[in-house]
């Protein structure tokens, strides 16, 4: 049963008064999040990744198509116990502590009054905000504010944690323990769906990412699915001048240094031509190095692609 | 259920949070110290008035028809505290007591006035941002990701309002108390219910705001849940029976005339009221249930 699935979702916005104000929010996006895994969605700014992520909890109607969690309706009850959920921009209501707050949410999520206590305090010493606890919630930073929120997601131990930009207003520290509380949560068998625009952090935690561009799924698979080879090297011996004199007419850089001779192909093409030259010019390749994608390499070869079509 | 006091609860505590019920309370202290200033310059001004008469009346029976003596000890009252130590005859006695009786009722009446017009104002506030300001401010997302089905979070807010509504209810009446007691009068009949019936006008008010409010700017609606009254039509018109009958719970008339609300009546307009409120909110958690909460 996959944690998340969502199938040909729609989100169209449409003017009061003119057609021409139509927005396509998101278009037919389909994807499954397996349990246990951690899920990075990708996509520049205005992409539509919190559009789908709400339409997902049933917070947004959809235009058409279909979301569920745990096989059920998202406004499911019990898929609601199953559930934590961070918004990308933590608004929490400021008239309580950060503690009062928790427990407010204990109290929601039916966490058993026994527990409740020792919960919250163990939350809030794991998100370093044990100090500020009984401060209210006015006179937190941005970052405590996200750390906040991302205790009450993690208040009911829920089977499935929903992040939307969890780090956006964290320092580098809090993205360390961020990504360290992650890799615990997968160890202990939890289901994780980031929703980001930093690379890095969700290139080192994420086992599969999609990547949205302009409402449309463009890319869906793990890292290694997704990154094609880059260019190729090609450390060659024998080579004469003839072959240089060959090689020079194709795109292929040639580089000589402590009699190695270096060939590098930007692609595919070119490894194919140059191999023939090689092979009819009598030299011998010695070693042959793939340079593969980056995540930031296959986040900008997914926007170049939507923006050529 | 335990869930949607919760919610209610919550609600309560980011009112007080405004400290909204501190507003209703200096408001409250405010209109008794104006109301009770007026009461007491103005008894004053119709006693001095009430003397002058007397003396005016009682020198021109001297000086015309020179029978004073005729009308004897016995129509002259007593000095009485209110009249500063001066005699009034009974008749002027009467016009005095007649005349602070409708001062006192006017002033009932106008107290009673101000109370239900800033209640209303209070309500359509509360009712009209309730769940707005949730979710403009976004805080809704977060409660609604927890278990919570909407309906529960609806009606717990709509608790919450009605828990502080209640409240003001009973500042106003303890104010209406404090002001009669203040300015020695004697509290109308029809005071007896006063706080029971603009509590329920309130709660019709706010449960009309809330449900337009999911459709329109709270502002807006809180002016057309305002203006929604029947007041203007008259049955047989059809309006007079679609738009809201606010106005019969208006018993400013009663307090002026000094005459008695009865129970009977007052069971019908609570009836009437309940009716209102559940259909209101019938058709808020319709339109609730498929709301965008962005």
């Amino acid at each position: 049963m996959p944690a998340i699935r969502i199938e040909n979702l729609c989100k169209t916005y449409r003017g009061a008064w003119k057609k021409k104000s139509r927005v396509n929010a998101v278009q037919n996006v389909s994807l499954e999040v397996k349990e246990g895994e951690i899920f990075g969605f990708l996509g520049p700014n205005g992409a539509g990744k919190t559009t789908t992520i709400l339409l997902a909890l049933d917070l947004l109607r959809p235009t058409s198509g279909s979301a569920s969690i745990f096989d059920r309706p998202a406004g499911d009850a019990q898929v609601r116990r199953r559930l934590g959920y961070l918004p990308e921009s933590v608004t929490l209501h400021d008239y309580r502590s950060g503690r009062g707050l928790l427990e407010f949410y204990a109290a929601l999520t039916g966490i058993p009054q026994g527990t409740r206590a020792r919960r919250i305090e163990e939350l809030l010493k794991l998100l370093k905000l044990d100090e500020a606890a009984d401060r209210p919630v006015t006179k937190y930073s941005k970052g405590m504010l996200q750390r906040l929120g991302f205790a009450q997601a993690l208040l009911h131990e829920p089977d499935l944690v929903i992040l939307d930009e969890p780090t956006s207003s964290l320092d580098p520290v809090g993205r360390k323990e961020f990504r360290e509380i992650l890799l615990e949560l997968k160890r202990q068998g939890k289901t994780v769906f980031i929703s980001s625009h930093i690379l890095s952090e969700v290139e080192s935690v994420c086992d599969r990412v999609a990547i949205l561009v302009r409402g449309e799924l463009v890319r869906i698979g793990t890292l290694q699915e997704l990154s094609a080879p880059k260019s190729f090297k090609l450390v060659v011996r024998g080579v004469r001048e003839a072959l240089l004199g060959a090689l020079s007419a194709t795109k292929a850089e040639v580089s000589i240094a402590q009699g190695e001779t270096t060939i590098k192909c930007p692609d595919e093409a070119t490894r194919a031509s140059v191999e023939k030259l090689l092979s009819e010019h009598q030299a011998v390749i010695e070693r042959t190095e793939v340079e593969t994608q980056s995540l930031e390499d296959i986040f900008f070869s997914a926007i170049e692609s939507r923006k050529e079509t | 259920m335990k869930t949607t006091l919760l919610i209610a609860s919550d609600s309560v505590r980011a009112l007080l949070h405004q400290r909204i019920l501190l507003g209703l309370m200096l408001i409250a202290l405010a209109l008794i110290g104006i109301f009770s200033a007026v009461l007491i310059t103005e008894q004053k001004a119709i006693t001095r008035s009430a003397i002058d008469e007397s003396e005016a009346n009682s020198s021109d029976s001297d000086s015309g028809s020179g029978n004073a003596a005729a009308k004897g000890p016995e129509d002259v009252s007593k000095a009485s505290p209110q009249t500063g130590g001066r005699k009034l005859s009974k008749e002027d006695q009467q016009k005095l007591a007649a005349s602070m009786d409708q001062l006192s009722s006017v002033l009932q009446g106008a107290f009673y006035q101000v109370a239900s017009f800033g209640g209303s104002l209070v309500s359509l506030f509360i009712f009209s941002t309730a769940v707005t300001s949730e979710i403009r401010k976004g805080t809704i997302r977060i409660t609604l990701t927890k278990p919570v089905s909407r309906i529960q979070y609806l009606l717990g807010k709509y608790l919450g309002g009605v828990a502080v509504m209640a409240a003001y209810a009973i500042i106003a009446s303890a104010a209406m108390i404090l002001f009669a007691r203040i300015g020695k009068i004697e509290m109308s009949p029809a005071m007896r219910f006063a706080p029971w019936l603009m509590f329920c006008r309130q709660l019709m008010l706010g449960s009309l705001a809330m449900l337009l409010s999911l459709y329109v700017h709270p502002f807006l609606a809180s002016v057309l849940a305002f203006f929604a009254g029947n007041g203007l039509y008259h049955a047989p018109n059809p309006l007079f029976y679609i738009f809201p009958g606010y106005s019969v719970f208006n018993i400013f008339g009663q307090i002026l005339m000094g005459t008695l609300v009865s129970g009977k009546d007052v069971l019908v307009l609570s009836i009437y009221a309940v009716d209102f409120v559940i259909l209101m909110l019938i058709f808020a958690l319709w339109r609730f249930r498929t709301k965008e909460l962005v």
